[in-house]
């Protein structure tokens, strides 16, 4: 602790110094984006070392760290600089969804499966219905709402109420490897999460195309969208089931370096599918949209649960899972819009309070159904508070197609999303422990 | 896209080359000397590069320039850690001088037959032209482990004391020549109008030792408690990016502030085996990555290159003679080795090659590409002929 906070000063003095110095050439521009990639990995494991000292997750830790030396406080990094890092999210989002996969048991998902279908069918609907309720009833106590006509202000309420379905996997996946945490409230909850991540796309799409019946002048609805999307996903999982046997076919005849396979695999994936896009859509035409997370995660999937190579999937993916964490949630911390939530805070505070209340009534209604205990019941919710990526690239698709409503809605989201990100990992980090699933002893109730 | 896309393409070849490669595969005598020092990923690099596949086009590359920036500093790392005193004091102390004397006498031969035979071909200004008789000197100077693991792998201790002595000087004297090329650098990236020589110096030698301490006192505050693997990782990880950064921003040499780091942390820390663990284990690959950026910028402009890589290699290779020669009149201690002793110290490596990559990333082309050729094609020389020498030397002084 104290060495972690030593490190935080004099690193806080390197920070200090190096930033005043003037970039004049390209040659020191490069130095500036090396110097900031090594600054937050260092900074970020240093804060997070400090704030397990008060039992708070990693991420959180490399979240703060993020907030701190972000565009908004002391702009260290500066947004450019954020944008320049993005190269790593892609890396980190698939290599995230591959050990998503690879959290699932089969076994315990049949097990647990009324419970997951349970959870997922009361959130999805309960959620969303209070979110636009509570949008639709309010709307005219709040400023920036009352320049919307009533029909606006519903095509808003319905997309804010579907993104505030989202969740995120990628957090819940930290959090749950830092915890080293297994057993049946895990697996419940790694399931619902997983799963909203492919609901929430469809859902949204079908949500896009009400509004745009409601809304003519932002184009028409089209439910062969909602067949695309259903036939990319099932492409997606398909996609990556064939992988997923790649994979355990490279472990099993290979096996060497496997760390470093799995790191080029993600990239290669998440890159891979862009390109795909790209090209079937300037060679032959069509939209062939890979889900770079689906098919990631039905790769771990596949391994862990349809091969025998799972034990040393998971560990290869441990070994290199820490970096790359610590760049992602700094980064991602970085990125939380703290202007926006200045600018919207009593909304957005009272949004997260609806969401969570919601999210409350959802699981113990999930919990009393499926004749869980009630101490379980009555703490459920705080593993599904988190939220991030999913939610942000929603609100900026929703922005692209709806530019009338989207600027407000996006300025929510960002804000909504910078409290239930430092909120959330928190909270689940705690259930974990208190429902005696967390095995990691340093940071155990 | 493409940045992704030639990001894949490099990773895979250093990673899945370098279980391939390094191997010794039943091959023709050259092809197979070849084969094992990698040098084939310099022809890869040069496929992917402008002149021919153009995947590592001159935009790509300063996108992947942080990528560089961590492989100079892991090579720095990687070699400051060698010089544990500890270590060191295991073995004669004339070994030390000998290694520093042979070479700063191979940097002065060279860089003085550089600056006066051949930098007259590249028309540039005098100051430029000594940082770039430097860069020549330091890179000559080098010498790597490479060609006495090729020759010695399993019968290193048939050749007794000569194989110890050479080992221990390829492993020991780039230290002058990689200090002397450091500080250049710096003088490589000053602005050439308005500057005196000592204050650039002075001012140099304040930031690399200001930054390197705070890098130190930071890695001594982590490593003071046992981490775990993969947080040892990221903090060498995360430590070699934030070295390399500073040396870029301050215009200092990214191998030199890392070496120093290296050579500090490898002395005060207690996790000094496990750091190196970490370092090793990404040497191969980081070469082979050296290795396809530097076939990147390859260019055959002139077939003049051809003469003055052939000049180069014969002055480097008296130099080598010279200073090994008087290695072995300098002391009696030293008078049991052969007076040739210079033929065992003709394989390049590694290092001079991070030496070539960071004066290429200071000193953009099309100034530094005729360098970069010329040191190239040297390399692949002494890659391919230097074993064969060390072979020869010691099999004439079998134990």
């Amino acid at each position: 602790m104290a060495n972690s906070l030593l490190v935080l000063v004099v690193m806080t003095m390197l920070g200090l110094w190096f930033s005043s110095i003037r970039i004049e050439s390209v040659w020191q521009q490069t130095g500036l984006t090396t110097f900031s990639l090594g600054f937050t990995l260092l900074l970020a494991y240093a804060s997070a070392q400090v704030v397990s000292v008060v039992r708070l997750p990693l991420i959180s830790g490399c979240i703060f760290a993020g907030i701190i030396a972000g565009p908004f406080i002391t702009g260290f990094l500066g947004q450019g600089m954020v944008e320049r890092l993005r190269l790593v999210d892609d890396l980190a989002l698939s290599f995230i969804a591959l050990g998503a996969g690879g959290h699932l048991h089969l076994q315990d998902l049949r097990s647990r499966g009324r419970a997951i279908a349970l959870n997922i069918g009361l959130l999805t609907v309960v959620v969303f219905g209070a979110v636009f309720g509570f949008i639709v009833l309010t709307a005219q106590n709040f400023l920036f709402l009352r320049v919307l006509t009533w029909t606006q202000i519903i095509a808003f309420a319905s997309l804010i109420a579907v993104i505030a379905v989202a969740r995120s996997p990628s957090s819940a996946i930290a959090i749950i490897s830092e915890c080293r945490a297994t057993g049946l409230f895990t697996e419940t909850v790694l399931g619902v999460t997983v799963a909203m991540d492919v609901i929430i796309i469809i859902l949204f799409s079908l949500v896009m195309t009400c509004i745009k019946t409601m809304l003519p002048a932002n184009g028409t609805g089209d439910f062969l969208t909602l067949i695309a999307i259903f036939l990319e996903t099932m492409t997606s999982l398909g996609v990556g089931l064939v992988l997923g046997k790649g994979i355990s076919l490279y472990i099993r005849k290979v096996g060497h370096d496997l760390p470093l396979f799995l790191l080029f695999f993600a990239f290669g994936i998440a890159k891979g599918s862009l390109w795909l896009d790209h090209f079937m859509e300037t060679q032959f035409g069509v939209s062939l949209h890979l889900e770079p997370l689906l098919v990631c995660m039905s790769a771990g999937f596949v391994v862990q649960n349809l091969s025998g190579e799972g034990l040393s999937f998971m560990n290869s993916l441990e070994r290199i899972s820490l970096p790359i964490y610590v760049l992602f949630f700094s980064l991602a911390g970085a990125s939380l819009d703290l202007v926006a939530l200045k600018m919207t805070w009593p909304f957005a505070a009272s949004l997260v309070l609806v969401r969570s209340t919601a999210i409350f009534g959802a699981t113990w209604t999930a919990g009393a159904l499926n004749r869980d205990p009630p101490r379980i019941n009555r703490i459920a919710w705080m593993a599904y508070v988190t939220q991030a990526g999913v939610a942000i690239g929603l609100a900026q698709l929703a922005e692209r197609h709806f530019p009338d409503i989207g600027v407000y809605l996006t300025t929510v989201v960002l804000a909504v999303i910078a409290i239930n990100q430092v909120v959330g990992p928190i909270t689940f980090k705690m259930v974990l422990n208190m429902v005696g699933e967390s095995r990691y002893p340093k940071t155990s109730a | 896209m493409k940045i992704a896309f030639a990001l894949l393409i490099i990773f895979f070849l250093a990673f899945s080359g370098y279980h391939l490669t390094f191997r010794n595969i039943r091959l023709p005598l050259f092809a197979r000397q070849f084969y094992l020092t990698g040098s084939e990923f310099l022809f890869l690099g040069l496929l992917l590069g402008p002149l021919f596949l153009n995947l590592l086009d001159l935009e790509t590359q300063k996108y992947l320039d942080p990528l560089r920036a961590l492989l100079l500093g892991w090579i720095g790392l990687l070699f400051g850690s060698q010089f544990e005193v500890s270590k060191l004091r295991r073995f004669p102390r004339v070994y030390f001088s000998s290694a520093v004397l042979e070479g700063i006498l191979v940097l002065i031969i060279v860089s003085l037959a550089a600056y006066f035979m051949i930098l007259p071909f590249s028309h540039t200004s005098s100051t430029i032209g000594v940082v770039m008789a430097l860069t020549l000197g330091a890179t000559a100077a080098c010498t790597s482990h490479g060609g006495l693991a090729l020759v010695g792998k399993d019968s290193g201790s048939q050749f007794g004391k000569l194989f110890t002595l050479l080992r221990y000087l390829s492993g020991i004297d780039g230290i002058l020549p990689l200090l002397v090329f450091g500080f250049s650098s710096s003088l490589l990236t000053a602005s050439f109008s308005s500057f005196s020589l000592i204050s650039v110096l002075t001012k140099g030698f304040l930031m690399i030792l200001g930054s390197s301490l705070g890098l130190v006192i930071i890695l001594v505050l982590f490593l003071s408690e046992r981490r775990r693997e993969n947080e040892l990782a990221l903090i060498v990880f995360g430590a070699t990016l934030l070295a390399s950064g500073m040396a870029f921003m301050v215009k200092m040499s990214p191998l030199l502030i890392n070496f120093i780091i290296g050579t500090s942390i490898v002395n005060l820390s207690r996790e000094k085996e496990r750091i190196y663990e970490v370092l090793i284990a990404m040497e191969k690959p980081a070469y082979l990555l050296i290795l396809v950026f530097l076939g990147a910028i390859w260019r055959f402009d002139s077939a003049w290159i051809f003469v003055l890589a052939a000049v180069y290699c014969l002055v480097r290779l008296l130099a080598k003679l010279f200073a090994g020669f008087l290695i072995t009149v300098s002391s009696t201690d030293m008078t049991q080795y052969p007076y040739h002793l210079g033929l065992g110290l003709l394989h390049q490596g590694g290092l001079p090659l991070a030496m070539l990559l960071e004066f290429q990333q200071g000193f953009p082309p099309p100034m530094s590409s005729w360098i970069v050729s010329l040191v190239l094609i040297a390399v692949l020389y002494n890659d391919i002929l230097g074993p064969l020498f060390v072979r020869r030397l010691l099999k004439k002084n079998r134990a």
